[in-house]
């Protein structure tokens, strides 16, 4: 088993653990009702945490996803409260392709300005979010100026079972998670994109065109965070200025909690999706713990991320190890018992 | 020996020349400018986040970063705060226990580094989570305000002539700071770490040892500056400070400093600080909204390291050979 | 096989870096299904060679031909495509991606999709080819050395390699996983590939190569049939250097007894090694690189702990667990590694020199006392002849011979009562290498004791009272001044039962 797998069952297990222990210490936890308000507050969190692992498992980093949010919200809702006919889907696209054009910016100076990851999307994390802002004049987009599909947008059920709702927005967010892992292990640059965040210096001796795929990975990121932003449109309503600031920093803790590692080369999308369940399950269920005041989740999403980086550390580790072993078994019995195997720390030179 | 400064502070050189530029064009823009009046305020809006700038300068030149530093400025002035509401001791004691929260923060975090060899830039994100959640658990949804006038006096009243005492204190630490880092053995020690940590290693430099104090003085700077920021506001939030660290880091790294570490000045973060601070005082007086000086200077900061990117790569071209040249067989 | 055409040919290829002449006027031509032998000295230009056949370097001047067209990659990449594909020592795998991805990844199936099914089951089918059992599914970090060289030379297989070169593959082998790599070298050979296999062991070169190629400074001195070689031969060949450029020391009055090192071993570095070192004295270390020479000296300078045994230390004895405690027994080490141990490239020539010593230039205030500093750097720069333009240039745009005087400066201040030297005339110009020992003559004689480690044959005979040489981390024999030649320390070196 890959250790990326291990990772996810180990999510899963919490996430599962962690229900049945919320379960048995609040009452009326396993609602169907709890089960609707999760699946439907995740879904802005799950999209930007797929969004960030894009980036992130290429070795780089995505600071400017909640600005782009932000952008993607504020000009969508613009479109439509002067364009009443738009349908979902036209207000989708825009979003996306809002969000799209500020990725290819974060893109073109990463991969070919060559500027490191965290100084651009932390000057355009500012940057995008001025652009609205002169744009706006500061002024909000109201919801009663917006299309009536807009505000039911965040409750629309395709079918329910026992009170379990299954709405289109959770729908499209495992759409957005189901393709881009597909994406990701079926596409050629899927592949390439995790060879590159590996080990770089190979990737460049295999004539891998990194360039053009971090430039990629930055445009579906931006593309993803307007889709997110359209999520935060029709759940806000009324949209303002500051819209999705902070989630920069939530959507990288998702990915990080997720087993996406912040060195590149490994993580999921399903993983970063399952990182994005498992806080906003913690958060909406500590709310609900009688003993446990509402302020804790902060503070338990710090040692969730903090945990998972050890966790993370500790596994690659170990799955190394074990593995060396497993394989060199074979080999023990014919080693002469006075051969010592050298290690290479003479790394000479010819 | 004056040719060689210029040929190796080229970035100050060229953050001075903004400086003056924006100086010339403010003045030009605002009679109120050149006031004395206006240049304390100037910093008025920012005291807390350029003291918190110093320290971080540090951090990013030995080659780590704290993201948690806003985070652990709500914290120590929430606990603070808690002290002083939920206790009898005198505030005094109030202060000195959040001062040694923020330390307390560094220390956990600085050790989490070290111990386990763990990436800076993922333990910090859990501290600027977990800290401002530890902030909010001790703060709910209140605001703690009542604290002694001698405290809010302190935080408000200028006084050294025009100068409050959290920029008196910001001047004699950049000034300090400045002493230590380029004149120090402390200083040299940080260079030498974030230049190549396995040289300093191999020198006998207590590498693990001058990262964890590191750690523990940028907690406690963090908490000095929540503390300030708790009296110059009169009040304590659970949300105290939120989202400085970006802004913060955005000044170090404008000042030339390199986020992989080894490199950076504390004279160049001293006029990135000056700059920001007179770009948004200019945009400000010319009426700019203030989330437009912050585009401003988020540009400002990819064009740092932009600029200089693709002025080498035209002067070089892409030769292969002038990468390798120098290695040797 | 001498019968078929040749695929590779080099002509009159030459490169020099700096002071160095890496290769000089070199030519070579490797056949179709041969396995062809390098060998030569550390310097000798074998590396040079590898970096300029797959297009990592330029030549200076020079031409190769690949299967009778000209020949002339800008990267390795292109290099690859046109079928020269090189395997190193530290194999450069992705350890994220799974086995039959690490084979594929520069060249999958065309289109966008991963055909995963039949990756697998080209993967697989490539692997049995070669006899190698690997699970194409799993990632490649849980795979040994000997495990991630199979994959490269699978890949290389799936790639149509015609030309692969590997860089002494066998180092970091055990016994039974080289004789592994030798059957898939064979069926390289079967299916036509040529295959320039270099390699310190010399049995290895009989056991496997066709042919045999020596180079020494840069040169090509030879290439031969197997059958017409010895390994007497080959020896000769390598060392045959002239000693008479190297520095002599003269006669002087053996010291006490400095350090004395008592069966000190590590798990999986070395074992059982035990030596005495006097004032005074020049101690060498001769054998080749990845015998264990520099884990003995990271184990006295504590960077290391050994596992067993014991080291004195001017009759105490000492147990050293951090260069901080070595620098305060006044032990001190200069590392083979000038980029990544030695120097602070980017900082200040004075700054380097005072790194070790920063405590004795820092007043009460914790201030770098900078007129003490730059006394100490300039009078240690003049003392060594560190030609700098002053002490505040960065190390960075000094040549390398300053740069190791620089090292070399810096453990000086410490005032060593014991001086370890890794390599100190790696990769300097002439000039230099003689100021360096003219200067390891002068400390000895001033009563430090000093281990000088070196792969140089000639220097290390020529500077040492007396010669260790290590194999394989076991310190097999201590030859006296004017004991040893050049030939037996080789062949003790190479493991050539004389």
């Amino acid at each position: 088993m890959s250790p990326d797998r291990i990772k996810e069952l180990i999510l899963l297990g919490i996430i599962v653990g962690s229900v049945a222990t919320f379960g048995i210490w609040i009452d009326d936890y396993l609602s169907g009702r709890f089960f609707n308000r999760v699946t439907t507050s995740v879904v802005i969190v799950a999209i930007l945490a797929a969004a960030q692992a894009l980036v992130v498992i290429s070795r780089n980093i995505d600071l400017s996803v909640g600005s782009t949010v932000g952008v993607a919200a504020y000009l969508t809702a613009d479109f439509l409260a002067s364009n009443n006919w738009a349908n979902p889907a036209v207000a989708m696209i825009l979003a996306m392709a809002v969000g799209a054009v500020l990725g290819s910016f974060n893109g073109l100076l990463v991969a070919y300005g060559k500027v490191p990851a965290i100084i651009v999307t932390l000057g355009t994390l500012a940057l995008f979010r001025t652009l609205i802002s002169l744009y706006s004049g500061g002024a909000n987009v109201v919801a009663a100026d917006l299309p009536g599909w807009v505000l039911q947008f965040n409750n629309v059920t395709l079918f329910s079972v026992a009170g379990l709702d299954l709405r289109l927005v959770f729908v499209i967010a495992v759409g957005v998670v189901v393709i881009l892992q597909w994406a990701l292990r079926r596409l050629r640059w899927g592949r390439r994109l995790y060879a590159i965040g590996s080990n770089p210096d190979a990737a460049k001796q295999a004539g891998l065109a990194a360039p053009r795929l971090i430039m990629l990975s930055f445009v579906g990121a931006g593309a993803l965070a307007g889709l997110a932003g359209f999520m935060f449109m029709v759940r806000a309503g009324t949209i303002s200025a500051t819209a999705g600031s902070g989630l920069e920093l939530e959507s990288v803790a998702a990915a990080v909690v997720g087993g996406v590692s912040i060195f590149g080369g490994s993580g999921t999308i399903f993983g970063a999706f399952l990182g994005a369940i498992l806080i906003d399950t913690l958060e909406l269920s500590l709310v609900r713990v009688p003993q446990v005041s509402e302020f804790w989740r902060d503070a338990a999403l710090g040692i969730l991320v903090l945990f998972a980086v050890v966790l993370d550390a500790t596994l690659q580790k170990r799955f190394t190890q074990r593995l060396s072993r497993a394989i060199r078994r074979g080999d023990r019995d014919h080693i002469e018992p006075s051969a010592i195997v050298m290690s290479p720390s003479e790394g000479g030179v010819g | 020996m004056k040719r060689g400064w210029a040929a190796s502070h080229r970035w100050e050189l060229f953050l001075m020349a903004i400086l003056v530029v924006t100086i010339v064009v403010n003045a030009s823009l605002s009679p109120f400018y050149l006031g004395v009046n206006n240049f304390v305020n100037l910093f008025w809006l920012s005291n807390e986040k350029i003291i918190v700038a110093i320290i971080m300068t540090y951090v990013i030149i030995s080659g780590e970063i704290d993201l948690s530093v806003a985070s652990v400025m709500g914290f120590s002035a929430a606990v603070m705060a808690t002290v002083h509401q939920d206790s009898s001791f005198p505030f005094i004691i109030a202060i000195l226990i959040g001062l040694t929260a923020g330390a307390l923060a560094g220390l956990l975090q600085g050790l989490v580094i070290t111990r386990f060899g763990l990436p800076s830039l993922v333990v910090t994100l859990a501290g600027l989570i977990g800290f401002r959640g530890a902030a909010r658990v001790l703060m709910e949804d209140q605001s703690v305000s009542g604290f002694p006038g001698w405290f809010n006096q302190l935080g408000q009243q200028t006084l050294l002539g025009p100068l409050r005492l959290a920029l008196i204190i910001f001047f004699v630490g950049l000034v300090i700071a400045w002493v230590v880092l380029e004149k120090g053995a402390f200083g040299r020690k940080v260079y030498v770490i974030g230049n190549n940590p396995e040289v300093a290693r191999f020198s006998g430099v207590a590498v693990e040892s001058v990262k964890l104090r590191l750690f523990i003085t940028s907690g406690l700077v963090a908490g000095f500056a929540g503390v300030f920021f708790a009296a110059r506001l009169g009040s304590v939030r659970g949300s105290l400070a939120e989202f400085f660290e970006l802004d913060i880091i955005t000044m170090v790294l404008l000042g030339g400093v390199s986020i992989f570490g080894g490199s950076g000045s504390m004279l160049g973060v001293a006029l990135a600080i000056f700059t920001v601070l007179n770009i948004r005082n200019g945009l400000g007086l010319a009426n700019v909204d203030g989330i437009i000086q912050t585009g401003a200077i988020g540009l400002l900061l990819i064009g740092s390291v932009l600029v200089p990117n693709l002025a080498r790569r035209l002067s070089f071209g892409s030769s292969r050979t002038q990468t390798t040249a120098s290695a040797p067989p | 096989m001498l019968e078929s055409r040749p695929i590779f040919e080099i002509e009159g290829v030459s490169k020099r870096f700096d002071a160095t002449q890496a290769l000089d006027d070199v030519s070579l031509t490797l056949y179709r299904g041969e396995i062809h032998g390098l060998v030569g000295e550390n310097g000798a230009g074998k590396s040079t060679l590898i970096k300029i056949m797959t297009g990592i370097h330029l030549a200076d001047a020079g031409m190769m031909r690949v299967d009778g067209g000209d020949y002339a990659p800008a990267d390795a990449a292109e290099a690859q495509l046109l079928g020269v594909a090189a395997i190193y020592q530290e194999p450069s795998i992705f350890p994220a991606l799974t086995v039959a991805e690490n084979i594929f990844i520069g060249h999958q199936s065309r289109g966008w999709l991963v055909n995963w099914k039949t990756m697998m089951s080209d993967s697989e089918h490539i692997l049995a080819k070669l006899d190698i059992d690997i699970d194409s599914s799993m990632p490649a970090a849980g795979l040994t050395v000997a495990g991630q060289q199979a994959v490269e030379i699978a890949k290389a297989i799936s790639l149509d390699t015609r030309v692969l070169i590997m860089d002494e593959p066998t180092a970091s082998l055990s016994a039974h996983e080289v004789q592994r790599l030798f059957s898939q070298v064979r069926k390289l050979r079967e299916s036509g590939v040529a295959v320039l296999f270099i390699t310190h062991r010399l049995e290895e070169l009989f056991e496997v190569c066709d042919r045999i190629s020596v180079f020494r400074d840069g040169r090509h001195i030879s290439t031969r049939p197997v059958a017409e070689v010895t390994e007497d031969s080959l020896i000769r060949e390598m060392v045959g250097r002239d000693p008479s450029e190297f520095f002599a020391r003269g006669e002087h009055p053996d010291g006490e007894v400095m350090l004395r090192v008592d069966s000190l071993s590590l798990q999986g570095k070395f074992a059982d090694v035990s030596f005495e070192v006097r004032r005074g004295e020049v101690f060498g270390f001769a054998g080749l690189v990845g015998a264990g020479r520099t884990d003995v000296a990271l184990a006295l300078f504590g960077i290391a702990t050994a596992d067993t045994g014991t080291v004195e230390l001017a009759g105490e004895l000492v147990d050293v667990t951090s260069p901080n405690e070595a620098l305060a027994r006044g032990i001190a080490y200069l590392s083979e590694d000038r980029r990544s141990r030695g120097l602070s490239l980017a900082q200040s020539v004075s700054a380097n020199i005072t790194l070790a010593t920063l405590a004795r230039y820092t007043t009460r205030l914790g201030m770098v006392d900078r007129g003490a500093e730059l006394a100490d750097a300039e009078t240690l720069s003049e003392r060594l002849d560190i030609k700098t333009p002053d002490m505040d240039t960065p190390v960075a745009n000094l040549s390398g011979g300053n740069q190791q005087k620089t090292m070399l400066a810096k453990w000086l201040n410490t005032e060593p009562r014991l001086l370890i030297l890794d390599e100190p005339t790696r990769g300097i110009d002439v000039g230099a290498k003689a100021d360096v020992h003219r200067f390891i003559d002068e400390l000895a004689r001033s009563g430090i004791a000093i281990i000088m480690i070196s792969s140089d044959l000639p220097e290390v005979l020529a500077m040492s009272d007396r010669v260790a040489v290590m194999r394989e981390g076991v310190l097999l024999d201590i030859f006296e001044k004017g004991q040893a030649t050049q030939e037996q320390v080789m062949e003790a070196a190479v493991g050539v039962v004389s």
